[in-house]
Formats: C-alpha cells, sequence, structure tokens
C-alpha cells in the first residue's frame, strides 16, 4: 500500500496513525531514527486534528522520485490565523507545550500550511529517504 | 409516463370503485379480503400457512448456513424461533391497522430480534448471517403468499408491501443489536486493560517503580499519575523510578503528561528518575525541543535502580566476593 487515508475523529486514532506511519516509513526503506522522526510527526499533526479542529483526515503516502513520505492533514475547523507565530517555539492556544508544529517542521524535511480559516485547513509534511 | 404510473391510476379507478377493486383480489382458495385491511389478512394468512411456511424457512436456512456452523444450528431449534417468529409476526400485523407500527427495541419483536441476534453472536454466527436468517423468512413468507393468490398479482403487491417493510425494520435491528452487544464487548476489554496496564511496584523501602507500557492517553496519563501520587503518599516514595521502555513514541503530548506527573510527583517531595528512553526517542524529543530539564534520566531501568537505591544511601554488591 503505498496510500493510506485515516479518519482522527477520537483520541485512540491518533495511535493508529503513529502505527501506520511508522510502519509505512519502515517498509519504504527509512532508518529506524527516521521512521521514530516520522511516527512522531504524525502523531502531532494527528493530535492537532484532534486537539483543535474538531476531527479531520490524515493520508500517509509513498513519494516517487527520489523516493520519500508525505503526511497530509485536511480538516475543516477553526484554522490557523497566523502561521508564523504557530511555527514560533512556545506558542499555543490550547495549553499545550507549543512546539508540536515547529517541532514538526524539525522532524521532516519540508512543511506546508495552507489554512483558510473556517473553512478548510492543509498541512503537508515531507521526509525524503 | 412509465408502467408504474399505469399501474397507480389503474388502481385509484378501481378503488373508486371500491368493492369492485376488493373482488378483484379474492381468490379461488377463498379467502375472504373483503373488508379486511392488508395487514389483518396476512395475519390470518401466516396463521393459516404456518407449517408450510417453517418447512421452506428451515430448509432454506439449513441448505445455506447447515454447512458453514455445523452443529450449531438443530432444525428442532429453527422449528421454535420459526414458530415463535410467525407467532409474534401475526400478532403484530393483527394490531396494526392500514399503516405500519414501528418495531422498537423493547417491543416482543425487537426484543426477539435482540435476544437472536445477542445469541449468534455468542455462538460465533457472523451477523450477516444472522440477516440471512431473516431474509430467508421473508423470501419463505413470500413464495407462500405466492402460491395462495397465483392469479392475483396487485393483491400480492398489497400484502408484500408490509410484510417487507415489517422485515426490514428487523433486519435493521439485529444489526443495531449487534453492534451494542460489539460495543458493550469494546468498553469491558478496554477496561480490563486499563486495570493491568498501570502497576506502581515498591521496589524497595521509599523506592517506587512505575513501568509505563503501551500508548499514554489522556485517560491512561491521569490514571498513572493518580497511581503514582497514591503510591508516593502511601510508602513515603522518596525515589520514584518512571521507566518509559514500552511507550512506542514520544510525542509532545506524551511528554507533557509525564511532565505533569513529575512536576506532581516532587510536590510530594519525592526524586524522579526516568529510564528507557531509546537513542530515537532522545533525539525525537531534541528536535521538539523538549528537555526534562529536572529530571534524572538514565539509559537503562537497571542503571535507574541503581541511581535510586543510591538516593536512599543503599546499594547492590556482591556478596563474599562471588562474580
Amino acid at each position: 500500500m503505498s496510500k493510506i487515508n485515516l479518519s482522527i475523529r477520537t483520541e485512540s486514532d491518533i495511535s493508529e496513525a503513529v502505527r501506520q506511519s511508522r510502519a509505512m516509513a519502515g517498509r519504504l526503506g527509512f532508518s529506524t531514527t527516521s521512521a521514530y522522526y516520522i511516527a512522531t510527526a504524525a502523531s502531532e499533526l494527528a493530535a492537532n486534528l484532534w486537539i483543535h479542529a474538531g476531527g479531520g483526515v490524515i493520508t500517509l503516502q509513498r513519494l516517487d522520485g527520489k523516493g520519500g513520505m508525505e503526511l497530509t492533514t485536511i480538516d475543516h475547523g477553526p484554522g490557523i490565523a497566523d502561521i508564523d507565530r504557530a511555527l514560533e517555539d512556545g506558542f499555543s492556544t490550547a495549553n499545550g507545550l507549543g512546539c508540536g508544529l515547529p517541532g514538526v517542521k524539525r522532524l521532516m524535511d519540508e512543511l506546508d500550511i495552507a489554512s483558510f480559516p473556517g473553512v478548510r485547513t492543509e498541512i503537508k509534511a515531507r521526509k525524503w529517504l | 409516463m412509465g408502467p408504474s404510473v399505469c399501474v397507480y391510476l389503474w388502481r385509484v379507478f378501481y378503488c373508486c370503485r371500491g368493492e369492485d377493486y376488493y373482488r378483484w383480489g379474492t381468490t379461488k382458495k377463498g379467502i375472504d379480503v373483503s373488508t379486511k385491511s392488508n395487514t389483518a389478512v396476512l395475519s390470518t394468512l401466516l396463521e393459516q400457512n404456518r407449517t408450510a411456511i417453517i418447512e421452506e424457512w428451515k430448509r432454506t436456512v439449513m441448505d445455506s448456513l447447515g454447512h458453514k456452523y455445523p452443529g450449531v444450528l438443530s432444525m428442532d431449534e429453527l422449528h421454535r424461533h420459526a414458530d415463535m417468529k410467525l407467532s409474534a409476526f401475526s400478532a403484530y400485523f393483527s394490531t396494526c391497522g392500514e399503516a405500519l407500527v414501528t418495531v422498537t427495541k423493547e417491543s416482543t419483536l425487537g426484543r426477539m430480534v435482540y435476544e437472536l441476534s445477542t445469541d449468534h453472536d455468542m455462538r460465533g454466527i457472523k451477523p450477516v448471517d444472522t440477516a440471512l436468517y431473516l431474509v430467508a423468512l421473508k423470501k419463505a413468507i413470500s413464495h407462500r403468499l405466492a402460491l395462495l393468490l397465483p392469479n392475483s398479482q396487485e393483491q400480492l403487491v398489497d400484502l408484500l408491501e408490509p410484510l417487507f417493510g415489517l422485515m426490514d425494520q428487523l433486519t435493521l435491528l439485529s444489526f443495531d443489536a449487534y453492534s451494542t452487544t460489539r460495543e458493550k464487548v469494546i468498553a469491558q476489554q478496554s477496561q480490563s486493560l486499563m486495570e493491568l496496564s498501570t502497576p506502581v511496584i515498591v521496589l524497595w523501602n521509599n523506592v517506587l517503580l512505575l513501568p509505563l507500557v503501551g500508548v499514554i492517553d489522556t485517560i491512561r496519563a491521569r490514571q498513572f499519575t493518580e497511581r503514582m501520587l497514591e503510591a508516593i503518599t502511601r510508602h513515603e516514595g522518596i525515589v520514584t523510578i518512571i521507566d518509559v521502555t514500552g511507550v512506542p513514541v514520544f510525542d509532545t503530548g506524551v511528554a507533557r503528561h509525564i511532565m505533569k506527573a513529575v512536576d506532581a510527583a516532587q510536590l510530594l517531595g519525592s526524586k524522579v528518575v526516568m529510564t528507557g528512553i531509546s537513542p530515537e526517542g532522545a533525539q525525537t524529543l531534541t528536535k521538539l525541543g523538549i528537555s526534562f530539564a529536572n529530571v534524572t534520566s538514565r539509559v537503562s531501568l537497571r542503571a535507574g535502580v541503581a541511581e535510586a537505591l543510591k538516593l536512599v544511601g543503599r546499594r547492590i554488591e556482591l556478596i563474599n566476593g562471588a562474580n
């Protein structure tokens, strides 16, 4: 399977995303450490869907070409008003540690965020082999 | 204008003529339907043809399910089930007027389907086969009705409509019953998982060990924090070892839960030694920018135990120079 869609509605869906992304990263040939990074990033993104967006979908996908893996989340929650601030360390709107999104950025190679507050938010995080 | 509309207009025409319509529906077998509602007729027909319907149904069920569940379904039992159902059907239809009554979980029929579904679940019969069980009954009844009314399609349709309405409701209920049973099972399982998942071990006087295994979600985090604090109070824990070897992924959520637990333990005067963070976990934590600054960390549980004992002024040593 080179593409997996997971619906995140409850807290236990987050651990399913962790399991699946770790397994997929392993299959694609990532090292144990990189697979751990990807699984953690998936966990952060899925937790954001659960905590902030009231649910959404996370897609785990193989990237062809130079080879890699992409995590995509799509939700229709309140959205991210200030993307630059959301990427600052220590900024949190929900009493978190404030290192989720900046953490994802450091764990992965690329991070794209597109948010239309109240309409649709899409986050793509990529890591290359 | 499609054929169904034609039939409809035709029916309206005949209905207007009242008596003629009903006379048309009467059959040679002498079923008098001139004054009764469809449901009442259905009720009577079910009573009169009970044996034939049961026989056909038993045959169908045995043919399609008998080989799948050898020894699970017996003819006697099927007979009893069918008999009970047909009585309930005919009672149901006799109380219905022109409009079908909704079958609730609490009604006789609803309870019957719930019991059937639960019973099948316990005996390992799949929900799709339970549905087949009900569908076969629908088939058996409609076959019988078709045999009784060979020349009057129209009346047959009128009788099948309430029958199908009821059977559909029952099939839906059987799925509802199945998912209810399953949800109960899942709730019980997660409850028992919870109970075995967070033990607090008294390792030595004033030294406690908390091995965390599996996913740390909000509920688990609250539970292990409570148990840990309670144990610290009861055993005057001076050192608490939190072993995270069994935690699959250390993300900010897990880190936050553990930090809170550590803070609470320190407020009660217990030092915390954390053990078992994997090399990947350690690198991930630094990438995330999380540092457990106020926590002593050791690579393995063995090193953690040595550290904890040192903190209470003890150590493990060889007896009489053995090695």
